[in-house]
């Protein structure tokens, strides 16, 4: 884990621009928003996620994130059919801010084509890169 | 087809009517067009750059540029518009690349927001003569500093003063020029001023009130200002002289403005053109007290409309309920804060009042932190309904005014004031309340016992 101004990033994770990351665990793709995400957005006190089943293509909107003053889209990073959905953070929003990376995990989708799609996210040396340039 | 809202301003009418447009429709098409380079950031924290406190401008903005893409806000900055037609919906402006676009709306939100009022002058367009609104405003002030000894800032109202302090941290040597007969009038009653005023004065910053400034000199920059026939040097100039609402494109299409010259709009924040909202320092609000038109061009009301504009523009339902024009501004080592009415204007309304006033700590008298407060409070005569307060102190004075505010908006009587059940520690509050200090002074105006 590293910190790049005060936003931590994990090694073993894929990252989108979107400030979503992903967790392959076998055949599973585990899904949530990054550290750099909850941050910027404060308190999160609402969370809509896709019904178990639904097919989404990577790049489509999955769902969203409200806070007291903005709604944002969470953005999917890989395709594939939802597994399972996580309770607690609908339940308890705010364990998004408190473990974005661990108990905060939003989906776990069965992916479509890891082998393609993948290669479009950044693994952990270019995210790294990549927050450099955010302010 | 997706509905389009399209917004005039990315400031902080345009921002609040942004994000909560796309609270109340997740799927409509929002988007922001602004002349300025930056997206919404703090006006009010300007001053706090210049005098040192904030290092850098981007902590200042609300939200970066890839939120507003995670909200699907579409942001369209360094862009001019020319034209407006309400009768196709479109708007026309040209883009950063000096290209001209055209866009549909379903509904307009115009948060132009207003500009610094530039006082004729004569010698107002030298180099080193300054406004406040913007960051690069901003910027041009903190890059003269280095070379800079003496300050002018012509305008005792909040920005001038604001500016002023930022000056005198930064070691210049600092004159304030007001015309009128006291300094923040429009919020402060004469007695109350002079409290603000005798405490800059005494860090030796020279204001000077009633006085023009005939002319501002120098050869092509600024070297000094001649008032009333005396001349002071000045390395930097600031004009803090008041904010006209910006409301050319309104006028072009025949929007109404009201009696402040700013436009008018109804409580869901509509214009008299259908579809075509407005918020923030652009508009002209109704005084909550007097029910009269006022501006109120203050960071809070700006936020407030533009959340309202912002629903209603995407088909919600949400009425704005006025305005007190609540204030408060750390000056110096001072905090003042007003809210409602003062005597000039409870008098021009045609209020009798009956007012209260203490001295008192801000803490136990005993603990060493505890500082002085100074609360005058206004009621009207006939009801006794609490109708506005003035604060000065050297903490807490927020706080107390936001207490004030819920009052007056409660419509509470110096009765209910009188018997608040505040709350006290030593090192945080004292026994006694200084609010309940002065509705009990006005009480004993009035009480036979």
């Amino acid at each position: 884990m590293v910190r790049i101004n005060n936003y931590e990033v994990i090694n073993g994770l894929y990252y989108s621009e979107t400030h979503v990351w992903v967790r392959i665990e076998n055949d599973i793709a585990v899904i949530g928003i990054t550290d750099y995400g909850q941050k910027n957005l404060k308190e999160i006190v609402n969370v809509m996620l896709p019904d178990l089943g639904v097919f989404i293509a990577q790049g489509d909107i999955l769902g969203s994130l409200e806070t007291a003053k903005a709604v944002i889209d969470i953005v999917a990073p890989l395709s594939g059919t939802v597994k399972e959905v996580n309770e607690n953070v609908i339940g308890k929003p705010s364990l998004i801010n408190e473990d974005p990376y661990g108990r905060g995990w939003l989906i776990k989708i069965a992916p479509l084509n890891l082998h393609m799609e993948l290669p479009k996210l950044m693994d952990f040396s270019k995210a790294i890169e990549w927050y450099k340039t955010l302010t | 087809m997706s509905k389009n809202i399209v917004i005039l301003g990315c400031g902080a009418a345009g921002l609040s009517a942004a994000l909560s447009a796309r609270k109340t429709d997740r799927n409509i098409n929002i988007i922001v067009i602004d002349q300025e380079e930056y997206p919404a950031y703090s006006r009010c924290g300007l001053p706090f750059v210049i005098g040192g406190e904030i290092r850098d401008f981007n902590s200042l903005l609300t939200f970066s540029p890839s939120m507003y893409k995670m909200m699907r806000i579409d942001l369209r900055l360094r862009s001019k518009v020319i034209d407006i037609d309400s009768n196709s919906k479109t708007v026309v402006y040209i883009d950063h690349q000096n290209r001209k676009e055209t866009l549909q709306y379903d509904s307009l939100i115009l948060a132009t927001g207003a500009s610094p009022i530039i006082p004729s002058i004569s010698g107002v367009n030298k180099r080193g003569v300054y406004v406040l609104r913007t960051i690069n405003d901003c910027k041009a002030i903190v890059e003269a500093l280095p070379s800079s000894r003496n300050a002018v800032i012509i305008g005792a109202g909040l920005i001038g003063l604001e500016t002023a302090d930022a000056l005198y941290r930064r070691g210049l040597n600092v004159t304030v020029i007001e015309i009128l007969p006291s300094i923040i009038r429009a919020s402060l009653d004469e007695d109350m001023a002079e409290i603000v005023k005798s405490s800059i004065e005494r860090k030796g910053v020279k204001i000077l009130v009633n006085r023009h400034v005939d002319e501002i000199t120098g050869s092509n920059r600024v070297d000094g200002i001649i008032s009333n026939g005396e001349k002071f040097k000045a390395d930097i100039v600031v004009l803090a002289t008041g904010m006209k609402a910006n409301t050319e494109l309104a006028n072009r299409i025949g929007i109404q403005t009201g009696i402040t010259g700013a436009i008018k709009v109804n409580s869901r924040m509509e214009t008299t053109i259908k579809d075509i909202y407005a918020a923030g320092d652009c508009v002209e609000s109704n005084h909550m007290i007097t029910g009269q038109s006022t501006l109120s061009q203050l960071g809070t009301t700006a936020v407030r409309q533009g959340r309202i504009a912002g629903i209603n523009a995407a088909g919600g339902y949400a009425i704005f309920p006025g305005v007190l024009n609540s204030m408060v501004s750390r000056i110096f080592d001072l905090e003042v804060g007003t809210t409602g009415l003062n005597m000039i204007q409870a008098e021009k309304y045609g209020f009798k009042v009956l007012t209260g006033s203490v001295s008192w700590r801000t803490r136990a008298e005993y603990y060493p932190e505890t500082k002085s407060i100074r609360v005058k409070l206004l009621f009207e005569r006939g009801s006794l309904r609490i109708i506005g307060g003035q604060i000065i102190g050297g903490e807490f004075v927020a706080p107390h005014i936001n207490s004030l505010a819920l009052a007056i908006q409660a419509k509470m009587t110096v009765f209910d004031i009188v018997n608040l059940d505040t709350c006290y520690s030593p090192p945080l509050a004292n026994t006694w309340s200084p609010i309940v200090l002065a509705a009990e002074s006005a009480l004993s105006k009035i009480r036979i016992t």
